[in-house]
């Protein structure tokens, strides 16, 4: 697909990057609405129990004060409309430390935030759920049948007869997702139209569930979010902080802005739940695996449910005759995990990626060797073809560009000062899906330069969806760059997926190139003339003397993608230093190989895969949300306390990206990145730290404390 | 934050007449710190007196009295500056790693040298109003004694209290045997040897220095030492930047001969951060190592020596042998001039 003389496959930068570093891009509470109010968000001291009494009496006589709504004054919400965790001001209940308990709206942020300090809460409490530990043994099967148990073949035999084996239990901490930008919003009552800039990773999906709740239809929401500054996941479900924003609007009669505070973030908008994943492995001598068990206990919140997909990768990764993937869940006084990204693929591949280095070791062999050998044919988990499987290209391309061979198969044996040297390796996967979306093309031609704008509800985490759509268009239509102009980010535009699920690139750009297509068949049937090459829209436009011309596409899924098993894969290779005192690991060079189909930007989607590579580094070194058992607060709750890696954790990090053309998959074989990036990436650098040290540790993150 | 009165100083004599007036007052310099405890709600201050215009920010030589030949760092200039003076480089290295060691840059730029030694606690359960504190509040119990403690004290703490202070600047210049130049609303001047200046939690965690309410810290004063090209600031971590330590050390060898390439130990410095309320010298060490050899298996026994009485708590046991490494590879650094 990477056309020589193609714009998609070229390295041009992002194309909203001046208005950024400019400041000229209005985020969700940039955007200049008059005689705004603005609201603060009050919550819980509590993880469990019922508010008895909340006096408001001292706040709502502050200065500056124009309401202050809590439970016993606010409207009625429908709670089962969408929005996720609950925490909508219908009840006294306190489900989880930090849930909203009340809000108050004043003429300036300062006198907001002031006068939530001068309210009274009185609580009747319960003992928290939020031992992890202790409650792990309650844990029962999920309702979600997606989690129900998945068995193939007899796997308690293949473990009893094994001539290698390994059970090891494998523990990965609560994490958050802590964008850049906090969750914000603007709320701006027209009539009974509201009008919400709000940042959302799913337009259509933040505007029917603030819709729902507010028991209003559709069409009197209007989503408008033309930039996000990063999401991972805890935009893709709407959360109370959307719709409460919209009621304080309604209740003071003008615009209200709610913006989230970092510590605001912890338990607000989701989390990535702490699992405890048991692997079994087995094999023959010669590493054939004959048996995987993959058994995940984990929490959701107290009345709802949310069970990351942790086997997801055990499911579809090697050839094994017997298999099990099993899931169980507890409630916990904690705000409703979500989506994170690589969900249940990055905690579940830290999982099983381990168990196979520690198979590999113990059988003497490479442990690329030892994936290879178990590579599938099908996928084990369906029986169905690939669409295309890159998982050897990847190991293979990987290991020679990383120097592989120069890896001492034994730990301790590669010693630089005080530092010990190791490599490590791990391979990922994530599905590839298209899904429905609509775009609208227009054009419009003066004299000899037609424009082509093109329309749809996406969205751009910051990811690059803008500049791969114009490239996207622009050479489905003949057009320059410069000469198309890609309109996102608004849910008055033709409903769109959303940019979750590694599904964005996908969707958009497979929509965008048929309604461009379609919109050339149309010019061309238009024009009644036959041509010996297919002209280009921007062609058919001055041939035949239009000004404006348009179209609009519901653009599905091939229906016979159906038929295979689509998924990125990638390798990770990662070569760590540690400090032999004081247990420092330093991260020396970090490569992703990725097979994810066609590339539509190498340079947007390098970033992308180190940016998720990074993520992996701090899921393995540094990332965990701590809860207080005895109350069932965070203590991390800030950036001081939550270590997302720093620029000085990070060494030389270099993606390569394998030739791999997917038409199976989706019409342009664009199998997305978003996801696939921090899948495997744990694994990696805490393989490399056994490689370095002889020290296996099996629970995240690796801080210098383990390796003493 | 709450509402609160600002006025900016226009000279020392006014700023320190002002907060002496009013118990709640405080001052506000860097504000890297103060300002980001008001949002928390945990400083409640009804006035703020802005020093950030007095000009006591001169790094010069100290030409008389006992720190003769010494440095004298003015309380109001800014970390990145005192860090990258070229008399610092050269006299106290120690001091510039210690200071680079610590924040970010952009913080170091703000920051200044007296508003450093008076940063107070990052224990969490200080920091969120909603916890217990003895510190934040006194009489609500100590949150962290049986809750989430791994970054917590291993020596001083009392039942009160845990937390540890987080500077690192202020480790350095507990090894270097700085003195805190103070002045109050009288118009009188004050040395406090750095040991003195901060304080262990005892029954009073709520004070974390011997200051007065209204003293003004106006200089640092750092006397000669020996050790310039033997020192060694260490910062374990749990990442590489931009994180308070879970232990640091500042050591110093001053050797017996006078251009230090003598193997014998006339005297040690060692303090230690991230293990008490106060920067902690590492005495009993020190003493170990005065007139031994410069040797790892001396070391390691210095090292022995100090952490015989360390008392952790529930999750932070691994500090006792992470504070006994730590030690011995300072000092093996500050050996070979601070290189690995």
């Amino acid at each position: 697909m990477q056309d020589k003389n193609k714009l998609t496959g070229t390295p041009i930068s992002r194309i909203d990057g001046i208005a950024k570093v400019t400041g000229k891009a209005t985020y969700s509470t940039d955007f200049p609405v008059k005689n705004l109010a603005y609201a603060v968000l009050f919550k819980s001291t509590i993880a469990a129990g019922t508010i008895r009494t909340i006096d408001t009496t001292a706040a709502e006589k502050a200065p500056g004060v124009l309401a202050v709504i809590t439970h016993t004054n606010a409207p009625k919400l429908n709670v089962n409309g969408g929005i996720r965790g609950g925490a909508l001001l219908q009840s006294p209940e306190i489900e989880f430390y930090g849930q909203h308990i009340g809000l108050v709206v004043a003429e300036t942020f300062e006198q907001a935030r002031h006068a939530t300090h001068l309210i009274n809460v009185t609580y009747d409490k319960k003992e928290p759920k939020a031992d992890f530990e202790k409650l792990a043994k309650d844990a029962t099967l999920p309702k979600d049948k997606e989690k129900a148990d998945a068995k193939r073949g007899d796997v308690k035999a293949a473990l009893r007869d094994a001539e290698f084996k390994v059970e090891e239990v494998y523990e990965t901490p609560i994490e958050h997702h802590h964008p850049l930008e906090p969750h914000a919003t603007i709320a701006e009552w027209n009539g009974d139209r509201v009008t919400l800039y709000n940042s959302s990773q799913i337009v259509n999906g933040a505007q029917s569930a603030a819709a729902n709740t507010l028991n209003i239809k559709p069409e009197q929401v209007r989503i408008i979010t033309p930039y996000i500054g990063g999401g991972f996941g805890s935009k893709g479900g709407q959360w109370a902080n959307l719709v409460l924003t919209a009621v304080a609007a309604k209740q003071v009669n003008r615009p209200v802005k709610l913006a989230l505070t970092r510590q605001q973030m912890v338990n607000s908008v989701g989390l990535r739940q702490r699992n405890h994943q048991k692997v079994s492995l087995a094999a023959t001598k010669d590493g054939k695996l004959t048996a995987l068990a993959h058994e995940i206990t984990t929490h959701g919140a107290i009345k709802e449910e949310f069970v990351e997909p942790c086997g997801d990768c055990s499911k579809v990764m090697y050839a094994v005759p017997n298999s099990l993937i099993t899931y169980r869940a507890v409630p916990m006084n904690v705000i409703l995990p979500t989506y994170t990204r690589g969900p249940g693929k990055s905690t579940g591949s830290f999982a099983l990626e381990s168990a196979m280095d520690e198979l590999a070791y113990a059988l003497k062999m490479d442990p690329i060797e030892l994936r290879i050998k178990n590579e599938p044919e099908r996928d084990p988990s369906n029986g169905k073809p690939w669409s295309s499987r890159k998982a050897v290209d990847c190991l293979q391309v990987g290991a020679k560009a990383f120097g592989w061979e120069k890896r001492k198969a034994e730990p301790r044996q590669n010693q630089q000062g005080n530092y010990l040297v190791g490599y490590g390796v791990a391979s990922g996967t994530y599905p590839a899906h298209q899904r429905p979306t609509s775009a609208i093309v227009r054009l419009k031609r003066t004299a000899n330069d037609v424009m082509a704008t093109v329309e749809l509800a996406a969205a751009d985490l910051g990811t690059g969806t803008y500049t791969i759509l114009t490239q996207t268009a622009a050479d489905a239509l003949g057009l320059p760059l410069r000469n198309v102009k890609v309109v996102i980010g608004d849910s008055d535009l033709p409903p769109a997926a959303g940019s979750v699920g590694s599904v964005g690139a996908s969707s958009y750009a497979n929509a965008v190139n048929d309604a461009c297509q379609k919109i050339t068949d149309e010019l061309l049937t238009r024009s009644g003339k036959q041509f010996f090459a297919r002209p280009t829209a921007s062609q058919l436009m001055m041939s035949e003397k239009l000004t404006d011309f348009q179209t609009r596409i519901d653009a599905k899924p091939l229906e016979s993608a159906e038929d295979y098993s689509a998924h990125s894969f990638n390798a990770n290779f990662a070569e760590v230093a540690v400090n032999r005192f004081t247990g420092m690991v330093r991260v020396n060079r970090f490569l992703a190989v990725t097979g994810a189909g066609t590339i539509l930007n190498p340079k947007t989607a390098r970033s992308q895969i180190i940016g998720g590579n990074i993520w992996g580094i701090g899921m393995a070194l540094t990332e965990e949300s701590v809860l207080d058992p005895r109350w069932g607060n965070f203590v991390t709750r800030s950036f001081a306390d939550y270590h997302v890696p720093a620029n000085l954790d990070i060494g030389n990090m270099e993606a390569i990206f394998i030739r791999e053309d997917d038409q199976k998959a989706n019409t342009l074989g664009v199998k997305g990145i978003g996801e696939v990036g921090i899948v495997g990436v744990a694994a990696a650098v805490a393989n490399a730290i056994f490689n370095a040290t002889g020290k296996r540790v099996r629970e995240l993150p690796i801080t210098p404390d383990k390796l003493l | 934050m709450r509402p609160f009165t600002y006025s900016r100083a226009n000279d020392p004599a006014s700023a320190t007449k002002e907060l002496a007036g009013n118990p709640n007052a405080r001052f506000l310099a860097g504000g890297t710190n103060l300002i980001d405890l008001m949002k928390e709600d945990v400083e409640r201050p009804s006035a703020i007196v802005d020093i950030s215009g007095l000009r006591l920010t001169e790094i010069k030589p100290i030409a008389a009295g006992s720190a003769k030949g010494g440095l004298s760092i003015g309380g109001l200039g800014k970390n990145t500056d005192a860090a990258n003076h070229p008399l610092i480089r050269q006299n106290y290295p120690l001091l510039t790693q210690a200071i680079l060691a610590g924040a970010s840059g952009q913080i170091r730029n703000m920051a200044t040298n007296g508003g450093n030694l008076l940063q107070r606690t990052r224990c969490p359960y200080f920091y969120e109003v909603a916890m217990p504190c003895n510190k934040r509040e006194p009489g609500s119990g100590c949150g962290a004694l049986e809750g989430v403690n791994r970054l917590h004290a291993i020596f001083g703490a009392s039942e009160k209290c845990v937390a540890v202070y987080p500077s690192d600047m202020a480790i350095a210049l507990a090894a270097l045997d700085a003195v805190v130049k103070v002045k109050n609303a009288g118009g009188q001047e004050r040395s406090i040897p750095f040991a003195d200046f901060h304080r262990l939690p005892g029954d009073t965690p709520e004070r974390d220095t011997n200051l007065a309410h209204g003293e003004l810290i106006t200089a640092i004063d750092l006397p000669p030492n020996k050790f310039a090209g033997k020192s060694y600031y260490l910062k374990v971590r749990d990442r590489a930047s931009y994180a308070f330590a879970l232990i640091s050390v500042a050591a110093g060898l001053e050797m017996d001969r006078s251009d230090g390439s003598g193997t014998k130990i006339v005297q040690a410095r060692i303090a230690m951060g991230g293990v008490a309320h106060k920067p902690w010298r590492a005495l009993k060490a020190e003493q170990f190592l005065a007139g031994k050899e410069a040797t790892v298996e001396n070391f390691k026994r210095a090292a022995d020596a100090e952490m015989v009485d360390a008392k952790p708590l529930e999750h932070n046991k691994f500090k006792v042998e992470l504070g006994s490494r730590s030690i011995v590879l300072a000092l093996q650094m500050a050996m070979n001039g601070g290189k690995a």
